[in-house]
C-alpha cells in the first residue's frame, strides 16, 4: 500500500491535478498525488503520521481476526455445551433405601417408605415460645412447654419430631418458623402386620436391623436395591397363624409354633410363633412376644421322637418293621420308672409301638439300637447342634452331659433332650425324603440341597407308612384330612417345673408329612402348655389339640400349594394290627 | 488566507449529495437491517416493542448523518470544542438529574427524549481531540507540555463516566482517546510510561475505585465457569447458545435459548449471540464481514482525506466503532468481561444508534471533503 499523498498541516502537499469526471470516490490511486519531495523533519512528520494510520488499521484488523476466529471456534468445538450440561446433571444422589422383602411369590413384607425427620436449630429461632405455641397446634403429640424448652436451649442441634408424613411436614413448613429443618429418613413399614414377625424381625429408628432376616442379612438389605426374597409364602403364613392362634385361645395355651417346609429342600414355607408382635411397632417385640419359640426356643419333644428311634432300629438293622418288645411291664431303671400312660400290657410290634405311643417299646428299641449308634443318628439327623437357619435367634439343642443307658432310654420318647420345633420338623422332613439331610432355610431358591445320606432309602418309606398308620389307626386320627394322605405322629411331653416334671403343663404337638407316598411338606403344629377342655374330656395331648389344627390347616393350604385331593386313601400295607384303638399319647 | 480552490467553491448541496459516499451508506443500512430482524426475533416474531422504535430512530439518524455529512467540514472544526463543552455538560447533568436504569444513573431526560450523554461524548471528544492535535507541530507533539491540555479534555469525561458508573464506556472513551493521541503522533515511549503507571495503579484502584459489582464482574471474568448460576450466568448462557447454533444456526426465530430467556439482554448487549444461534456460525461471521467493511471503508476515507482535522476525526470514528464492536462481540463470546456495551447499529439503543449515526455523518464530511486543505486558524474563523 502507498500512502504518498499525505499532507501535512504545515507542509502543504502540491494540489493534485484537477480531475475531469474520473471517479472521485476511489480512495487510494495513486496518481492521485503527485510526487511529493520533502526533507527532514517535515518527511518524517509525515511518515509517523502515516505509521500510525497504518498501525492503527492493521490492528483493528488483527482484533476482527481474533473475534472471527474465536466465532469458529464456539460453532465447531460445541465445548461449552457438553461441560455445563455434565455439571449440572450432577444432582444429589437420593438417601440410601433400604431393600425391600418379599415372600416367595413376591408379595411385599417389608418396605421403607421416605419420611421427614423434624429438627431445629435453636439459635436460629427467633421467638422459642411462639415457635412452640404454632408447632404444637401441627403436632399436638408433641408437648408445649418441653418444646419452647428445647428451642430456647444453647445447641445448635436438636431433634423434635420423627417420621412426619409428607402432609404434616407441609403444615410445619407451612408455618413459617425459622430454625426448622427437615432431614429425610425412611421407615421400615411391615404391610402383614405381625403375620411374619418372627422371621422378619424389625430395625431401630436409623434403619439398622435388630432380629430377624433385618438383622440377619443387614448387609444385604442396606443399600441393596432388589427385593429380597424369602422362602415364606405369606398366604400359608396367615392361614397357618389364624388356625394356631384359634386353638392357642381356645385351649389357653401360652404359646404355639408352626412351621411348613419343604422336605426336598428345607425352604421354610411357613414359620408362626406366637405370640408375636406388630414390626411396625417394635416396643410391641419386647418380653415374651419377641421370643421366636420356633427356632430360639428348645423343647422336649416327648412321643415325635419315637419317630427317630424306630427309624434308626430299622435302619441299622437291630430290628424289623414286625420285630416284637416286650411291653408288659414298666421298666425301672436308676430309681426312674418308664411306664405308659395306657398300657397295651404285652408285647408290641415297632408299628404298634408307634401306633400306640409305647414309652416301654421305645426305650427297648432304643436300647437294641445302643448309645454310640443313637448319638451318631440324633447327630445325622441335625438334632444335636444349632439348626443352620439364617435368622439370629436359633437355639442350641439341649442334650444329656453324660449319655448313659437312662438317656438313651429316655431320648427314645423324647425326653432327656430338648430341639427347637424347626430342627425337629427338617429331621423328619429327613425321614420321609429318602433319608437325605436337611437344612432348614428361610431364603427362597437356595441351592437344593444334595444332602448327606441319612437312612437307607427303605427305611424313610417304611417311616412313611408307619406315619401314615399312626394317622389312619393312632393317635393322630384327628389330623386324618381325606384326600391329603397325611402321615404323621403326636407328642405330648411334660415340662420341666422347678420341682421335676408336672403332668399339667405339657407341650403338645403334631408333626407331620403329606401326601405320605411322595411327601412334598412337612408340617408341625406345637402348643406350649394348652389347658384340657370338658369337650376333649381334659385331654391337652397332640392329638387333641395340634393335630386338628395341621388337618385344617393342610385341607386349607393344599390349593395353594397344588396339591389336590385323592379321592380314595391309598390303602396302607404292612404290619399292625388295623385295631382302632384311641391311645392316650 | 481565504485562498479557497475552486472545487470547493463550488460545492453546492447537490454537489455534496452526489459526493456522498452512498455505498457505505448502503452498508450501515444493511447491518441497522440485520438489527431490525434480530429485534423482531427478540420479541417472538413481533415488531414491538423494539423492532419498529429501532427503525425509526434509525430513520431520524440517517438524515442526521447526511445533514452533518453535508455540513462544512471546517463548521465542524469551529464549533469542535463547543460541541464538546455542550456534551460534557450533559454528561455533568447525569450526575445531578439522571435517572437510573440497571443499577446505573446513565440517563438524562430532555423532555421528548432520554438520552445517555456518555455515549455522545465518544463522539464529541474525538472532535475536540481532534481539533487540538490538527495544527500541532510534530515539535509540539513530542513535548510533554502540549499533552496537558488534551490529557484533561480525555479525563474529565472518562471520570465523569466512571462516576455514573459505567465502567465499560468509561475504559472505551479512554481507549478512543489515547488512539487520538497515538494518530497524532505522540511519541510511543509516552504510551509506554503510562501503560507502566497504569499496571502500577491497578492496586490502589482496585481497593479505593472499583465498585464490587465490578470486581465481580472482573473476576467472573477470569472463570466464569467458577459460579455458573450467578455471576457467569449471562456469559456461560451466551457460550452455550453461540455453541448450539452450530454452522448454519437454529432458523429464524427458532433460537431455543434465546426464545426460552435463558439468554439475559437478548434485545441489547446479547444480541449478536442471539443473531449467532439462530444463523450459526455462517451468521455471526457474515456480520463480522460487514463490520469489517465498515471498517475498511473508514480507514480509507481517513486515509484518502488531504486535511489532519479528518484524518483525526475519521480515524477516531472508525476506531471507536470498532471498540463497540469488538467489546461487545468479545464479551458475548467470553473473551472480555461482560461490561455492558451495546453492539452498535444493531442492539437496541436510541442515543447508540444516533449517537453512532452522528459519528458516520462526521465519517462522511471527511469523506466529502476530503480534498479541503485546512491550515493552522482555520479554526477561528480566518479561511
Amino acid at each position: 500500500m502507498r500512502i504518498d499523498h499525505f499532507n501535512h498541516p504545515h507542509n502543504p502537499a502540491p494540489e493534485p491535478a484537477p480531475r475531469a469526471g474520473s471517479d472521485d470516490r476511489a480512495p487510494m490511486s495513486p496518481e492521485l498525488a503527485g510526487p511529493v519531495q520533502l526533507q527532514g523533519v517535515q518527511a518524517q512528520a509525515l511518515n509517523t503520521s502515516r505509521n500510525r494510520l497504518i498501525v492503527t488499521g492493521a490492528l483493528l484488523a488483527l482484533a476482527f481476526t481474533v473475534i472471527a476466529g474465536r466465532l469458529v471456534e464456539l460453532a465447531l468445538s460445541q465445548d461449552a455445551r457438553p461441560k455445563f450440561a455434565a455439571r449440572i446433571s450432577e444432582t444429589p444422589k437420593p438417601p440410601k433405601v433400604r431393600a425391600n422383602i418379599a415372600d416367595r411369590n413376591g408379595i411385599l413384607l417389608a418396605t421403607s417408605l421416605p419420611t421427614a425427620a423434624l429438627y431445629a436449630n435453636p439459635n436460629h429461632v427467633l421467638d422459642a415460645r411462639l415457635a412452640a405455641k404454632r408447632l404444637h397446634k401441627v403436632l399436638p403429640e408433641l408437648d408445649e412447654a418441653a418444646l419452647a424448652k428445647k428451642l430456647s436451649g444453647k445447641s445448635t442441634f436438636v431433634w423434635l419430631h420423627r417420621n412426619l408424613t409428607p402432609d404434616r411436614q407441609f403444615k410445619v413448613n407451612a408455618l413459617g418458623v425459622p430454625g426448622l429443618y427437615f432431614q429425610g429418613m425412611e421407615r421400615r413399614v411391615y404391610p402383614h402386620g405381625a403375620l411374619a414377625a418372627h422371621v422378619l424381625g424389625v430395625t431401630d429408628i436409623d434403619g439398622n436391623g435388630l432380629s430377624g432376616v433385618e438383622k440377619q442379612f443387614d448387609g444385604q438389605l442396606t443399600g441393596g436395591d432388589s427385593a429380597f426374597g424369602l422362602s415364606l409364602d405369606i398366604r400359608v403364613q396367615a392361614m397357618f397363624r389364624d388356625a394356631l392362634l384359634r386353638q392357642q385361645n381356645r385351649f389357653s395355651a401360652i404359646g404355639a409354633v408352626g412351621v411348613l417346609m419343604d422336605v426336598s429342600n428345607g425352604e421354610v414355607v411357613a414359620l408362626v410363633s406366637l405370640p408375636d408382635f406388630d414390626p411396625n411397632n417394635p416396643v410391641s417385640a419386647a418380653g415374651d412376644a419377641g421370643f421366636n419359640r420356633a427356632t430360639k426356643g428348645v423343647y422336649e419333644m416327648g412321643s415325635t421322637f419315637k419317630l427317630f428311634t424306630a427309624a434308626m432300629a430299622l435302619d441299622s438293622g437291630v430290628s424289623k418293621i414286625t420285630s416284637r418288645f416286650d411291653a408288659t411291664k414298666p421298666i425301672r431303671i436308676h430309681g426312674f420308672t418308664i411306664s405308659d400312660y395306657h398300657a397295651e400290657k404285652r408285647w408290641l410290634t415297632v408299628t404298634e409301638i408307634l401306633v400306640h405311643s409305647s414309652n416301654i417299646g421305645a426305650a427297648k428299641m432304643a436300647m437294641k439300637v445302643g448309645t454310640a449308634r443313637q448319638k451318631n443318628y440324633l447327630r445325622s439327623f441335625g438334632l444335636t447342634r444349632a439348626a443352620g437357619i439364617e435368622l439370629p435367634e436359633v437355639g442350641t439343642p439341649l442334650t444329656p452331659d453324660r449319655w448313659r443307658d437312662i438317656n438313651t432310654m429316655t431320648i427314645a420318647y423324647g425326653h432327656g433332650i430338648a430341639v427347637s420345633p424347626l430342627q425337629l420338623t427338617a429331621a423328619v422332613a429327613a425321614l420321609v425324603n429318602g433319608g437325605y439331610r436337611v437344612r432348614p432355610t428361610i431364603i427362597k431358591g437356595a441351592a437344593p440341597q444334595s444332602g448327606d445320606r441319612v437312612l437307607k432309602a427303605g427305611t424313610s418309606e417304611k417311616m412313611r407308612r408307619l406315619m401314615r398308620m399312626v394317622v389312619t389307626q393312632g393317635t393322630g386320627r384327628k389330623a386324618d384330612a381325606e384326600g391329603f394322605l397325611l402321615g404323621g405322629k403326636t407328642g405330648t411331653a411334660d415340662k420341666p417345673g422347678r420341682r421335676g416334671y408336672s403332668g399339667r403343663r405339657v407341650i403338645s404337638s403334631f408333626v407331620a408329612v403329606f401326601p405320605f407316598d411322595a411327601p412334598r411338606y412337612a408340617i408341625l403344629a406345637l402348643f406350649d402348655e394348652p389347658k384340657g377342655l370338658k369337650e376333649t374330656f381334659g385331654y391337652a395331648t397332640g392329638g387333641w389339640v395340634a393335630a386338628p389344627v395341621v388337618k385344617a390347616v393342610v385341607q386349607r393350604l393344599s390349593p395353594l400349594l397344588g396339591l389336590r385331593p385323592r379321592a380314595k386313601a391309598v390303602a396302607v400295607s404292612g404290619a399292625g394290627r388295623g385295631k382302632k384303638r384311641r391311645a392316650a399319647n | 488566507m481565504g485562498l479557497v480552490p475552486e472545487r470547493q467553491r463550488e460545492s453546492t448541496i447537490g454537489r455534496k449529495l452526489w459526493q456522498i459516499n452512498w455505498s457505505f451508506v448502503l452498508l450501515i443500512a444493511l447491518i441497522a437491517g440485520v438489527g431490525f430482524a434480530m429485534l423482531y426475533s427478540a420479541a417472538d416474531g413481533q415488531l414491538d416493542p423494539w423492532s419498529s422504535r429501532q427503525m425509526a430512530r434509525f430513520g431520524f439518524g440517517l438524515v442526521a448523518m447526511i445533514v452533518f455529512a453535508l455540513i462544512d467540514i471546517r463548521t465542524w472544526l469551529r464549533y469542535a470544542y463547543f460541541i464538546y463543552f455542550a456534551s460534557l455538560v450533559l454528561l455533568a447533568a447525569v450526575e445531578v438529574t439522571g435517572s437510573v436504569g440497571m443499577g446505573a444513573q446513565r440517563w438524562i431526560n430532555l423532555g421528548f427524549i432520554n438520552v445517555q450523554p456518555s455515549e455522545i461524548v465518544k463522539i464529541t471528544l474525538i472532535l475536540a481531540l481532534a481539533r487540538y492535535f490538527y495544527a500541532s507541530r510534530v515539535e509540539d507533539v513530542e513535548r510533554m507540555t502540549h499533552l496537558f491540555v488534551p490529557a484533561a479534555m480525555l479525563a474529565v469525561p472518562v471520570f465523569l463516566v466512571l462516576r455514573q458508573p459505567d465502567l465499560g464506556t468509561a475504559i472505551l472513551i479512554l481507549v478512543t482517546g489515547i488512539t487520538i493521541f497515538f494518530l497524532a503522533g505522540v511519541r510511543a515511549w509516552i504510551f509506554v510510561a503510562t501503560g507502566l503507571a497504569a499496571i502500577s495503579a491497578i492496586v490502589p484502584v482496585w481497593k479505593f475505585v472499583l465498585l464490587d459489582y465490578q470486581k465481580q464482574r472482573l473476576l467472573t471474568y477470569l472463570n466464569p465457569e467458577s459460579d455458573p448460576l450467578g455471576a457467569g450466568y449471562h456469559v456461560m448462557q451466551s457460550k452455550i447458545a453461540l455453541g448450539s447454533g452450530g454452522l448454519f444456526g437454529k432458523g429464524f426465530l427458532s433460537g431455543t435459548q434465546s426464545h426460552l430467556s435463558f439468554l439475559p439482554e437478548k434485545h441489547t448487549d446479547f444480541i449478536f449471540t442471539m443473531l449467532a444461534e439462530e444463523f450459526g456460525m455462517a451468521g455471526g461471521l457474515g456480520l463480522v464481514g460487514l463490520y469489517l467493511m465498515v471498517l475498511v471503508y473508514g480507514f480509507f476515507i481517513a486515509v484518502r482525506s488531504r486535511n489532519h482535522f479528518g484524518r483525526l476525526v475519521g480515524m477516531g470514528v472508525v476506531a471507536a466503532f470498532f471498540y463497540n464492536v469488538f467489546v461487545n462481540i468479545a464479551m458475548v463470546m467470553g473473551l472480555l468481561p461482560v461490561v455492558g456495551m451495546p453492539l452498535p447499529l444493531v442492539s437496541y439503543g436510541g442515543t447508540a444508534m444516533v449517537t453512532l449515526l452522528f459519528g458516520f455523518g462526521l465519517l462522511l464530511c471527511v469523506f466529502v471533503h476530503r480534498d479541503v486543505t485546512i491550515s493552522p486558524g482555520t479554526a477561528d474563523g480566518n479561511y
